[in-house]
């Protein structure tokens, strides 16, 4: 048959297959994601298995008394007990502000999407999960994500069955924090994040709270804590590096905010 | 070349790449140990096509889609060109060259991410190291397997084409 005399130089090969490759890079992302989500769904059930594995393979401590709770089960606990105080306060100034108006409570106008990770990937070059929620359950991009009862990143890209979502300390992630001001918090990767150029030191175990945003975070809630506190370049203004309130490598499950979900 | 049992390859490696050594910082990365071992173990044109197909499901659980195809592409071919005139068979050779192979391609991959708009981390070349030399060392240890399941008798350098 004449189609098995048709040779390709090892040229022509390489040249086609780079320009496969320069299309793809040229591609929009809101094109190229579509393959990377359509490669988590068909394959969500092996890469859960996989995570799985590796989640348990993880050393817990044995819990020593029945009185006690769960390394999480603390972490989670406190993160509430952060938010509801932070929300008494705000509810607190808002009462005296505005004592002749009705005030919604921040959470009546806001719905949660509960998913599950299909994919964490944390390490020094990015962090990023991969969830089993889209579009079709009313995801949409720039959302907050919650665990453990605190922020712990964004919607970046959503497809229709499943989402990305960009953790705060990924090195592509600016978050705005309430530290005094509204500050810039930015991701470094390892699983970091950084405010830089603060007036104040800040103290360590300083618990960091997101600002809110309108539309998309109608209370500030807890991010991160303080880890680390040193001067800049600059001897009198301060770097701070703060770390997740929950353990993003076992999380499960996570929630989505939607705020004024469509009847 | 059995290109099923290649698909069957590196689909497996992808899913562990994502599943398993997702959340760890210093690993190896299986995708860039089968790009050496194509680079190695074929002829010159079926590795520039698996260079290719490797960085390609590289992207697929990336950041971003196109870097890793490229910079896969490049150094997997560029290898096997390599190996037509020095043969990479001993096992020195393969460490040195996954560990090249893991520092070059990530180096580019990295840059092409900045090119595209990707916001890098600072620190770079710490984590590419880790993984190039994770790579290296493990890296001859999957060659025997893979060898077996492509079913790849007399490993060595083939004839020209």
């Amino acid at each position: 048959m004449a189609w098995k005399h048709i040779t390709v130089s090892r040229r022509m090969l390489f040249i086609w297959c780079m320009l496969a490759g320069f299309i793809v890079l040229l591609s929009p992302q809101n094109l190229t994601s579509k393959f990377q989500f359509a490669f988590t769904y068909v394959f969500r059930w092996p890469l859960s298995i996989g995570r799985n594995i590796s989640l348990s393979a993880a050393t817990r401590q044995p819990l020593r008394d029945k009185d006690m709770v769960s390394r999480d089960e603390y972490e989670r606990l406190l993160n509430h007990l952060a938010n509801i105080t932070q929300q008494r306060d705000d509810a607190q100034r808002t009462i005296q502000k505005l004592s002749k108006m009705r005030n919604t409570p921040a959470w009546e106008r806001t719905s949660f999407v509960l998913a599950n990770a299909i994919t964490v990937s944390v390490d020094n070059l990015r962090g990023e999960l991969i969830i089993n929620r889209g579009k079709e359950d009313g995801l949409e991009k720039n959302q907050f994500v919650l665990a453990d009862n605190s922020i712990i990143g964004t919607i970046s890209d959503v497809g229709t069955r499943s989402a990305r979502v960009r953790l705060f300390t990924d090195p592509a992630s600016i978050t705005k924090v309430r530290i005094g001001n509204n500050k810039l918090m930015k991701g470094c990767g390892n699983n970091q994040a950084k405010v830089e150029m603060l007036k104040e030191k800040v103290k360590i175990g300083t618990k960091i709270m997101a600002s809110k945003i309108p539309g998309f975070l109608d209370t500030p809630m807890i991010i991160g804590k303080v880890v680390r506190c040193e001067h800049n370049d600059q001897p009198l203004v301060w770097d701070i590096t703060v770390e997740p309130v929950c353990n993003i490598q076992n999380i499960e499950s996570i929630h989505v905010i939607v705020m004024n979900p469509s009847e | 070349m059995h290109w099923f049992r290649f698909a069957v390859l590196v689909l497996l490696a992808t899913v562990l790449q994502a599943s398993f050594f997702a959340d760890v910082n210093s690993k190896p990365d299986l995708l860039l140990i089968l790009l050496v071992f194509f680079a190695v173990y074929c002829d010159t044109s079926d590795a520039i096509i698996c260079s290719f197909v490797i960085g390609f499901a590289a992207d697929l659980i990336g950041h971003t889609m196109g870097p890793q195809m490229i910079s896969y592409g490049i150094f997997g071919s560029a290898l096997a060109y390599l190996h037509r005139v020095i043969t990479i068979r001993k096992i020195p050779y393969q460490i040195i060259a996954i560990f090249i192979t893991a520092l070059l391609a990530g180096s580019l991959a990295c840059l092409l991410n900045f090119l595209k708009g990707e916001p890098s981390p600072s620190k770079i070349l710490a984590p590419l190291f880790g993984i190039a030399l994770y790579s290296s060392i493990v890296g001859p240890f999957l060659f025997l397997p893979s060898a077996w399941w492509m079913r790849i008798r007399k490993p060595g350098r083939f004839g020209r084409r």
